[in-house]
């Protein structure tokens, strides 16, 4: 399929926040509880809309377990985007947001966006970390946050498309040199204006942020 | 390539050892002639350490010590460390072993990076980290040294304090991505595929100079420039060139007859195509693509559509030549490298069956016949044999795999294994008691006791759930599953639990059906398999490290492409490594291959040759879709399933055998899934004069 441009993510927290769940509920809209646990990198794609231009997604899936950041930290490179994920019912997968936000600055382009995600939020009932802190720390750390919910779908579309919608309007700010795919971004067949092309930055945002 | 140049190359055993360093390393001739004079005109050694010493396991008597240099040529920084040969002291391991550590003038334009471990006890080291992301080991400083190795250093080179953590020291951080997008502009890539031969000799032709390359190949001089000059040529487009060498070394007995035969065969692979690709790349429409030359059947998948544009010249396969090779001479092959009666295809050139017709599985009735009246396998190495070539039958495996792990001796009867079964089950029900009386207020207290059982249980239920076996809820099987791994967590309380280990648990449970056994034969694969979950995941490097040594062993073209394209680390293999290939087959499948494994019939380490098969098997379709790194990683993911076992075990055995014991020597000692080293192990001890 043309795209005009194609992003490459990342999905990264602590184990069993609920990574696949979020990548499997954007490609597939669907929800597995029972889904094998990722071992080393899992890859999903799907293509969205933005300013009417369409972008292929392409999503790495990583294993979050600490044993394995030494090979997590070779797929940072070349990431657009990054999703952070943290589960809001485990305080912990909270507490080492900081030590993945480390990973990802040492290890990726420091034009990628992040967008922090608190996953789980179906289960308020057992929550143990508050929005507010969620958009605390994002704030703190420049990144653009969300709750959401893999299982109800809840803010997901929101969280891939908007993660999108930023690193478009980087484009067409002229941040990024869209020819050097170390950004993390291949221009495709679909028909683009250049960086130069369209800086009104209009951006069809599907779903606000909460920054 | 002319026959005289086979002839004293492949003689030079120093030579063909030499073959086997990593990618950075450079020929260096017979250093005890040598010594220290071995150094290339206009190089000037700008330090030198004596007693650096690397500890290649956890026994005093198998530390290699070894003289660390800086060396200056031109603007060039190369760090070298020979170890001393014939250590009369603490020489337990063998020369070949030694000589896997060697670190031959590795220019400071592949090194990314030095961390400095300054412990309060002990010697400091360094761990130099290469642009591959490939790590020597640590490098400890019997005498001190290591403030002036990094004062030196910075002195040639652009070396800055990393800011995340003042122990690491950056090299030639600032031009990193400057450097790539230059290489990638200047450089036609399919020079550079024929440039990047790991061994490569001097490589002045490439017309802008590349200064990487260039330096890279300076030392080999040692060997005798002159002689190389007139060659660099037929070296430098013959990257099919140094495994065949190695087979060749390999099977002694090999005749004037055959060397002909294969020089002959090598001049040809020059008119057909790749070694010309350097030349060829401006001007495209002349190219054939090399494969269509010859009459080789091409391995092409069933599953997935080879699609190789036309455009794209691929090497073509070296091992794929010295097939021919063996098989034409079958005999001599065979009893130079043990009892194979794999090469039984005379006709050159035909390729497509090399290891012998797989087996069907073993059943009851013959595995009778391996057993003597009282229950002891009679001949256990036919049976592992038996086994390599067929797998067991599915009924068979309870009783089977216990002798395969290692959980019961081949020679025990069947009323001594029914007694230690009893009596392990008692010593299980021990451990397991350990965690289970640990009480609700204990475990608040019990941080870590907390965090395993947590991760456990969430990754019980995310095993293998689709198997009717584990599927459902409250599973009582599942429930097994965590029973025995928060019980290992204890047994083994210093490796803990990693995930993938539930992986690893899944079909021996299966299998096994018991509590107690399926805990004994788990513990006994963690044994061989442990290191591949330690914390600093050294057994998964010394696999992949090994994985890229025998690619460039057995397929330097393609082993020249990862380089070429940052991949050399080789974590696109690694899901396949941590699990044996548990995520890649379904899972019957993956139960006949671990069958296969664990009889460590050709080899302990025959699964690293099962990574360079699959590999291989698709090698002309990654390097002819010119797949980078994350193309790669993606390709080979999207494998899982869509591999023939079978094939890729023929393959495989093949492979063992062509590489032998130079394939055995680029798998360093105590890789996973080897044993730990033993101390016992004695190795014929040489003098020296280069001893200090």
């Amino acid at each position: 399929m043309s795209y005009a441009y194609l992003f490459k993510y990342i999905i990264i927290g602590d184990t069993g926040v609920g990574k696949s769940c979020l990548l499997l509920q954007f490609t597939d809209k669907r929800f597995q509880p029972v889904h094998d646990l990722t071992i080393g990198v899992e890859f999903g794609a799907r293509m969205i809309t933005i300013d009417n231009k369409p972008i292929k997604l392409q999503i790495w899936d990583t294993a979050g377990q600490e044993s394995f950041r030494s090979i997590t930290r070779s797929y940072y490179r070349g990431a657009a985007g990054a999703l952070l994920v943290y589960d809001i019912t485990r305080r912990e997968t909270f507490n080492h947001l900081a030590s993945w936000l480390e990973d990802a600055r040492q290890h990726a382009n420091a034009n990628m966006t992040i967008m922090l995600i608190g996953n789980k939020c179906d289960l308020a009932h057992r929550r143990a970390v508050s929005t507010e802190e969620g958009e605390q720390f994002a704030k703190e750390h420049g990144l653009i946050f969300m709750e959401a919910s893999a299982k109800t779908a809840q803010n997901v579309e929101e969280a891939f498309i908007s993660t999108a919608a930023t690193i478009y309007k980087k484009i067409q700010e002229g941040v990024f040199d869209v020819s050097n795919e170390s950004y993390g971004i291949k221009v495709g067949y679909g028909g683009i204006p250049g960086p130069s092309g369209g800086r009104d930055g209009s951006v069809s945002q599907a779903g606000g942020c909460c920054n | 390539m002319q026959e005289t140049e086979l002839h004293d190359l492949s003689d030079d055993a120093d030579y063909a050892a030499s073959q086997q360093h990593g990618s950075a390393s450079i020929t260096r001739s017979d250093s005890s002639k040598r010594s220290s004079s071995s150094e290339p005109e206009g190089a000037e050694i700008v330090y030198l350490k004596d007693n650096v010493t690397i500890h290649p396991t956890q026994f005093a008597s198998e530390r290699i010590s070894g003289r660390l240099k800086l060396i200056k040529q031109g603007p060039s920084l190369f760090m070298t460390w020979i170890p001393y040969k014939g250590q009369n002291s603490n020489a337990k391991l063998s020369e070949r072993d030694r000589n896997l550590y060697t670190i031959r003038a590795v220019p400071f334009t592949d090194v990314r990076s030095i961390r400095r471990h300054t412990p309060t006890l002990g010697w400091q080291y360094i761990i130099v980290v290469l642009s591959s992301g490939l790590a020597f080991p640590p490098l400890y400083f019997y005498n001190g040294g290591v403030r002036e190795f990094l004062a030196t250093v910075k002195q040639h080179v652009f070396l800055v304090r990393s800011a995340e953590d003042a122990n690491v020291f950056l090299v030639n951080d600032f031009q990193d991505r400057l450097q790539r997008t230059l290489s990638s502009l200047e450089l036609p890539r399919a020079v550079s595929v024929a440039n990047g031969t790991p061994t490569s000799i001097s490589v002045s032709e490439s017309p802008n100079g590349n200064q990487e390359r260039t330096d890279e190949g300076f030392y080999d001089g040692s060997s005798s420039t002159s002689q190389y000059n007139g060659r660099q040529k037929q070296k430098l487009h013959d990257p099919a060139r140094d495994p065949l060498i190695h087979v060749l070394e390999k099977f002694s007995l090999v005749t004037k007859f055959a060397r002909e035969t294969t020089s002959q065969l090598f001049r040809e692979s020059h008119g057909d195509g790749f070694s010309a690709n350097g030349r060829r790349i401006h001007n495209q429409s002349s190219l054939d693509y090399p494969r269509k030359a010859s009459d080789e059947p091409q391995k092409v998948p069933d599953e997935i559509p080879q699609k190789v544009p036309d455009e794209i010249p691929v090497p073509s396969d070296p091992c794929e030549k010295t097939s021919c090779r063996n098989q034409n001479h079958g005999e001599e092959a065979a009893t130079n490298v043990g009892s194979f009666e794999l090469i039984d295809c005379k006709e050159f050139g035909k390729l497509t069956v090399w290891g012998k017709p797989r087996l069907p599985p073993l059943g009851l009735e013959e595995w009778a016949t391996f057993l003597d009246s009282e229950g002891r396998v009679m001949d256990s190495k036919a049976l592992r044999k038996r086994i390599f070539y067929g797998g067991v039958e599915h009924r068979l495996r309870k009783e089977i795999w216990a002798f395969l792990l290692g959980y019961h001796s081949y020679d025990s009867t069947y009323a001594e294994r029914e007694y230690r079964g009893s009596l392990k089950k008692s010593e299980y029900e021990t451990v397991k008691h350990q965690w289970q009386s640990i009480t609700p207020d204990q475990a608040k207290r019990f941080t870590k006791f907390r965090e395993r059982k947590g991760l456990i249980e969430k990754d019980v239920v995310r095993t293998d759930r689709s198997l009717s076996f584990y599927d459902g809820d409250d599973n009582s099987n599942v429930n097994l599953l965590r029973d025995i791994l928060l019980t290992y967590s204890f047994y083994n309380f210093d490796l803990g639990y990693c995930q993938g280990m539930s992986d690893l648990l899944s079909p021996i449970l299966f299998v096994m059906k018991d509590e107690s056994e399926s805990f004994w034969c788990f513990v006994a694969l963690m044994e061989r398999l442990g290191p591949n979950f330690n914390r600093d995941q050294n057994g998964m490097h010394s696999q992949l490290f090994a994985i890229s040594k025998l690619v460039e062993l057995l397929d330097s073209p393609l082993h020249n492409y990862f380089k070429q394209n940052d991949s050399l680390n080789y974590f696109f293999c690694f899901r396949w490594v941590l699990i044996q290939f548990k995520r890649e087959f379904e899972y019957e499948k993956t139960m006949r291959l671990w069958e296969v494994l664990w009889t460590h019939y050709l080899s302990e380490h025959l699964h690293l040759y099962v990574c360079v098969a699959i590999l291989k098997r698709y090698r002309n379709k990654i390097m002819g879709e010119q797949m980078d790194f994350d193309t790669l990683l993606k390709f080979i993911n999207e494998l899982s399933g869509h591999i023939d076992l079978d094939a890729i075990l023929k393959d495989a055995e093949a492979l063992c055998i062509c590489a032998g014991e130079n394939g055995a020597a680029s798998i360093p000692p105590g890789t996973p899934p080897s044993l730990p080293i033993e101390n016992g192990s004695l190795y014929p001890q040489q003098d020296d004069d280069d001893v200090l």
